[in-house]
């Protein structure tokens, strides 16, 4: 597997090349190309030795965070052959190929094309097909030959001439067993348990156990599974906007079948376009209500697709829609007359998904009443992708207002803003003021309604003082929302203030 | 040749020739009988595009409560959800529309759908895609300042749209935008109005403007002072009562304007 080096030198492939990392005891190497393995260089000299012995080596820092990217990407890029893969660092990706391997002309022909795909983004890879992912793990690492497949019932021959190494044991115990000269695998199997276990605990026996069949393993696959994926493969790679709509039409037809068959609906899915040097593209798409229709999806997938031209590449070779969230959706009968039911035409669904696909989520929103007197606590908006019952804002407006008929401004200024008031008397409302550098002069006051804070809170930075808020009119007619924040009997600061809105 | 059946079939003729639905809306009275005159069809027509202008830079919470109350009126005669498309930044600068002050006007906030886009063309998208949907009562948009996306071929697009399913129209644009032509049916000019005299200290009352009939495809112009009635949902003429200015105030406020009686 090939690492990245992080600075940008240009570095030679055919002359000698290593990789080091630098720690207290100095820098030693991590990896190295195949021409400086044939130089006699391995993982764990230092630097400096090896540097006496070719002056002209090459050398790159390793970038493990990089490599584990890259690693996860190309785990990602793996679901092209099947959706359970796992990146399995530091050098390892594993695939769960039960029931894919049809799709490639069998095992052999999937291991084929694998090994094709890598050797072609410039990788060497070792690879191995077990029945069980302690086999192919040691497979991979410890096989003589680069790709091997192993059958059922020559797991035992397959798993004998390897090293103990090839057990994914701790290297204690692995050091452990070298030196009583249990050095293959072979040597394991045949041995009584007991002992084993005794000396080296349930490590050893468990893995043994795993790698032969006796005891079930599985692994945590990097996207969870879904239940409901349609795919298409393309014969050429596809590198034209026009072609990607036009599978994201097949598979959103096929998607919809799947869950009408099912009686779901999506809530979130995902378009993912496989590229042919490995990478690939993620298209989320998350609606309001849980969907089915082929014609709805496929429109919103397609308004996603700006620059797609532009990052696709070389072409796209496959491509993947997997619902990812889904909920019942029971069928409905359509109308005998004409397809249009008539609760489909009043469901704004549609419009909302269009506009969160264009906006994002938390721009589409609706307004919901909040249990609090004070008034930019009052409300809160949310986004439409929440579910939300019908709110009763009468109500809601009834029990904050005490039943006055405009107190509240029609405009709420967030936060409120400072003004320079000059008022009469104390608790009188302001008689002029000035505010964004705009005096105005107050011709009708009413008020103070006074609205006290909420000293139960005592977790978030809200407002400690009271507030006597005025409703004032200007001479020109615009009413004003001010607020005096704090009271003037109290020692300490003297009151401030706010303008909070302006009423229409 | 004057005959109603002729001037309806003049009439559809027309609106085939405008690339309009010959589908009648229903009109939208907007409460005194006065108001309502101005109109040839004796009310606001619905599933059409009509501007809100306010007079003044301050004037901006005037125009947007204005155009609550006309979709408080419109959300009557055709209940449904209101999409209200606005700049993001309008919280910071302007002030956000506050769901409490909208119900204090009639309009229920419950069916509010609150879009906020960035540009000007993000706004007119958010209007068409709304005008498009049957479900939809009636769309606003409050345009950016000094936006230069609304223009004559925008404006058209949305009156046609708007006519093809029925789903009225607000533009909520600033003053600061060239004098040009739109396809609008109505623009309106709002500002604020004193409440009463300053002289007569009294509490702050209903909402109240001076709202001006600028343009109107099929009426004609006129200028009036109105105040909300948040309990009939309506517009009405400020109370006689309200309006005991000495002689010389009307030289200020009454000169010009059509004043109840």
């Amino acid at each position: 597997m090939a690492l990245t080096a992080a600075d940008g030198q240009r570095l030679r492939e055919d002359k000698p090349l290593v990789l080091i990392t630098t720690s207290e005891t100095g820098q030693h190497i991590t990896a190295l190309n195949t021409a400086a393995r044939g130089m006699g260089f391995r993982p764990g000299m230092t630097l400096a030795d090896a540097r006496a012995i070719h002056p002209a080596l090459q050398v790159a820092h390793a970038d493990p965070a990089g490599d584990e990217r890259a690693l996860i990407r190309l785990a990602l890029w793996c679901q092209c052959y099947s959706p359970f893969t796992r990146a399995d660092p530091p050098d390892g990706i594993s695939l769960d190929i039960t029931g894919c391997a049809h799709l490639f002309g069998g095992e052999a022909g999937m291991m084929e094309n694998i090994s094709k795909r890598l050797s072609g983004f410039g990788l060497s890879a070792r690879l191995a097909i077990a029945p069980t992912i302690g086999t192919a793990w040691g497979l991979a690492r410890h096989a003589p030959d680069p790709c091997h497949i192993s059958h059922p019932r020559k797991l035992r021959d397959d798993l004998a001439p390897l090293p103990i190494a090839a057990l994914r044991l701790s290297p204690e115990i692995r050091r452990a067993l070298e030196k009583l000269g249990l050095k293959r695998v072979g040597d394991l199997v045949d041995k009584p348990r007991a002992p084993l276990a005794a000396r080296f605990g349930s490590q050893l026996m468990r893995r043994l156990d795993t790698a032969m069949g006796y005891e079930e393993e599985s692994f945590t696959p990097l996207s969870p599974p879904v239940s409901h994926v349609a795919e298409c493969r393309f014969v050429e790679p596809i590198i034209t906007r026009k072609g990607v709509e036009i599978a994201v039409e097949r598979l959103t037809r096929d998607l919809a079948d799947m869950l009408e068959k099912a009686g779901k609906g999506a809530r979130r899915v995902e378009l993912r376009l496989f590229r042919i040097d490995g990478w690939f593209e993620t298209v989320p798409l998350a609606t309001s209500t849980a969907t089915r229709d082929p014609h709805h999806l496929c429109r919103l997938l397609c308004e996603r697709l700006d620059r797609i031209e532009q990052r696709a590449g070389f072409g796209f070779e496959a491509a993947r829609l997997s619902a990812i969230q889904i909920e019942d959706k029971p069928a409905q009968q359509e109308d005998m007359d004409g397809p249009v039911h008539d609760s489909g035409r009043n469901d704004i669904s549609p419009l909302l998904d269009r506009l969160v696909n264009r906006f994002g989520p938390d721009r589409v929103t609706r307004a919901l009443p909040c249990p609090s007197h004070i008034p930019e606590r009052a409300f809160r908006f949310v986004s439409v992708l929440e579910k939300t019952g019908t709110p009763d804002w009468p109500a809601h407006a009834r029990t904050v207002q005490d039943g006055a008929d405009f107190a509240r401004p029609l405009l709420l200024l967030a936060p409120p803003e400072p003004i320079i008031a000059i008022a009469e008397a104390p608790d009188s409302p302001p008689a002029r003021f000035e505010w964004r550098r705009e005096p105005h002069r107050v011709t009708r006051a009413e008020g103070p309604e006074r609205i006290a804070p909420e000293w139960w809170r005592t977790h978030e930075d809200a407002s400690r003082t009271t507030r006597d808020y005025y409703r004032v009119e200007d001479e020109a007619g615009h009413r004003f929302w001010l607020f005096r924040d704090g009271l003037y009997e109290r020692a300490g600061n003297a009151p401030r203030w706010f303008i909070h809105g302006i009423f229409a | 040749m004057s005959s109603p059946q002729n001037i309806d079939a003049l009439r559809q003729r027309i609106a085939s020739r405008e690339c309009l639905s010959p589908i009648r809306r229903p009109v939208l009275s907007l409460g005194p009988d006065r108001l309502d005159a101005a109109f040839a069809d004796n009310g606001l027509s619905t599933g059409a595009l009509h501007e809100i202008v306010p007079t003044a830079s301050g004037d901006l919470a005037a125009g947007i409560g204005f155009g609550a109350c006309l979709l408080t009126r419109i959300a009557c005669l055709r209940p449904g959800f209101v999409l209200w498309a606005l700049p993001a930044d309008r919280g910071r600068r302007g002030g956000a529309a506050y769901p409490l002050g909208l119900t204090a006007l009639g309009l229920d906030p419950a069916h509010l759908i609150q879009v906020e886009a960035c540009k000007g063309t993000d706004i007119l998208w958010t209007l068409e895609e709304g005008l498009g949907h049957p479900a939809l009562s009636a769309v606003i948009g409050v345009l950016p300042e000094r936006d230069r996306s609304y223009d004559f071929t925008a404006s058209r697009r949305l009156a046609m749209r708007a006519a093809r399913q029925g789903v009225t129209a607000l533009i909520l644009r600033g003053k600061t935008h060239p004098a040009m032509s739109t396809a609008a049916e109505t623009r309106w000019s709002v500002g604020a109005m004193p409440n009463a005299p300053a002289q007569h200290a009294g509490p702050v009352g209903a909402p109240r403007w001076r709202i001006e009939l600028t343009k109107c495809r099929k009426g004609t112009p006129g200028q009036w002072e109105v105040e909300w009635d948040h309990e009939t949902l309506s517009f009405r003429f400020p109370a006689p009562l309200a309006d005991r200015a000495p002689a010389w105030a009307h030289g200020t406020y009454g000169s010009g304007w059509a004043k109840a009686s």
